[in-house]
């Protein structure tokens, strides 16, 4: 599959998912396809998509590490709710990037990947270089600990 | 290899379901969703995707900055790499199929050569080839003499005219003789001689389904089945056949030897 600038929107919201914030993204983003430009520039254009998405998330690490960093704990975790789809709802993407963005490496990561939807299986264990079952695992506590932090922050009060 | 392990964890899978179904899921994958939406865990599951889909829901309003969607909007950053020919000829899949091919038409190119060789009767020999090698010596009469003798014997006790033994085997001593009748083939004589155990067999000519005509051939025309090779002449409405186990060069000293 080639990459076209219809899959950049997708390389920018993985940014902001990773950072939590629109310029640290938006400084990851740009410098990301910056470097593909020189390198089409230089006759060696990027391999493929995941190329993009795989310097992204570097160049979104060390942006990171220059600030604030979320202190390292174990969250607590909740069976998902039948009324978090709801709770959800309620959220603005920020609030979700932020959270995303706290989570420690590579559980970020995934999640990032995960819910920009345009992955498959075999392209996410590529990208980030663990195995299958890690990466449930990942996701799947990812999920529990997301529910935790919603039934705290977002009650849902059904009408 | 595939990314699962030999037995892939389907539960394990199914917590990373995707969101939305993609065409190329790994087929441990789509097993995984067939029994997660099956099972006894139906309805966690079902919660677990519209848990997903709000969260992705949510991924795709984040606001892309109208500054980068514009700078970007025209360009297309990586053109469409063609996969060079030499990689494309050097994936196993291709290998595999071109392999199989290759196969196929040799085979196909061979039994089209072996048709149009061929001559009228020669599947009877290819049948008589099979009767041939199985075969075993206490199966005919014995008989010490010269094959050439054979052709009165034929006449006089079987009433099979023209089965003349040609002079290149007529000298050969046999060790047994029989005549019968076969499924496809009435009427053939066989005959076991000490050379080189070879067998040599008489049975009526192929006629031309159209006009019942025989068209003889003096000329050596060979067929081979499994191992066997036999030597055809056709004279007088009569095949003859000189079969052994091996191949056409091992029949061949014998056929040049009344030339000389």
């Amino acid at each position: 599959m080639s990459v076209t600038t219809q899959n950049l929107p997708q390389l920018y919201r993985f940014c902001f998912l990773m950072t939590g914030d629109a310029s640290k993204a938006q400084e990851a983003f740009q410098n990301t396809v910056r470097e593909a430009a020189l390198r089409v520039a230089r006759d060696e254009p990027p391999p493929d998509r995941l190329w993009f998405f795989r310097d992204a998330r570097r160049r979104c690490l060390a942006v990171c590490e220059q600030g604030l960093q979320a202190e390292p704990g174990t969250m607590e975790e909740t069976e998902i709710s039948p009324v978090g789809p709801m709770q959800i709802e309620q959220l603005e993407p920020d609030q979700l990037a932020v959270w995303i963005s706290a989570a420690p490496e590579p559980q970020r990561s995934a999640l990032s990947l995960f819910y920009l939807d345009e992955f498959s299986l075999r392209e996410m264990l590529a990208l980030l270089e663990v195995k299958a079952g890690e990466l449930s695992e990942l996701i799947s506590s990812g999920r529990q600990q997301f529910q935790a932090w919603l039934d705290a922050t977002t009650p849902y009060h059904q009408e | 290899m595939s990314i699962f392990q030999i037995r892939p964890n389907y539960s394990s899978l199914a917590r990373c379901a995707p969101i939305t179904e993609k065409p190329g899921t790994d087929r441990a994958m789509r097993v995984a969703i067939q029994r997660a939406r099956a099972g006894k865990k139906a309805a966690p599951f079902a919660l677990q995707q519209a848990f997903d889909g709000a969260i992705a829901k949510l991924v795709r309003a984040i606001p892309v900055d109208a500054q980068v969607a514009e700078l970007f909007a025209n360009e297309s950053l990586i053109p469409l790499v063609k996969q060079p020919w030499k990689k494309i000829l050097l994936n196993p899949v291709v290998l595999a199929i071109a392999l199989a091919i290759a196969v196929i038409g040799g085979v196909f190119a061979h039994r089209v050569y072996q048709r149009w060789n061929d001559f009228p009767g020669a599947d009877k020999a290819r049948r008589l080839l099979s009767v041939a090698s199985s075969t075993r010596s206490v199966m005919l009469d014995p008989l010490k003499t010269d094959a050439g003798a054979l052709s009165d014997l034929f006449f006089m006790k079987h009433r099979l005219e023209h089965y003349d033994i040609p002079p290149e085997f007529a000298d050969f001593k046999t060790l047994g003789s029989r005549v019968f009748d076969d499924d496809e083939v009435r009427g053939v004589a066989q005959i076991w001689v000490v050379e080189k155990r070879m067998q040599l067999f008489l049975f009526p000519a192929e006629k031309n389904p159209k006009d019942g005509s025989v068209t003889d051939f003096s000329d050596w025309r060979f067929v081979e089945l499994e191992g066997w090779t036999g030597a055809v002449q056709q004279r007088n409405g009569v095949c003859f056949m000189a079969a052994l186990r091996g191949r056409e060069k091992d029949l061949a000293p014998y056929l040049e030897k009344k030339k000389q």
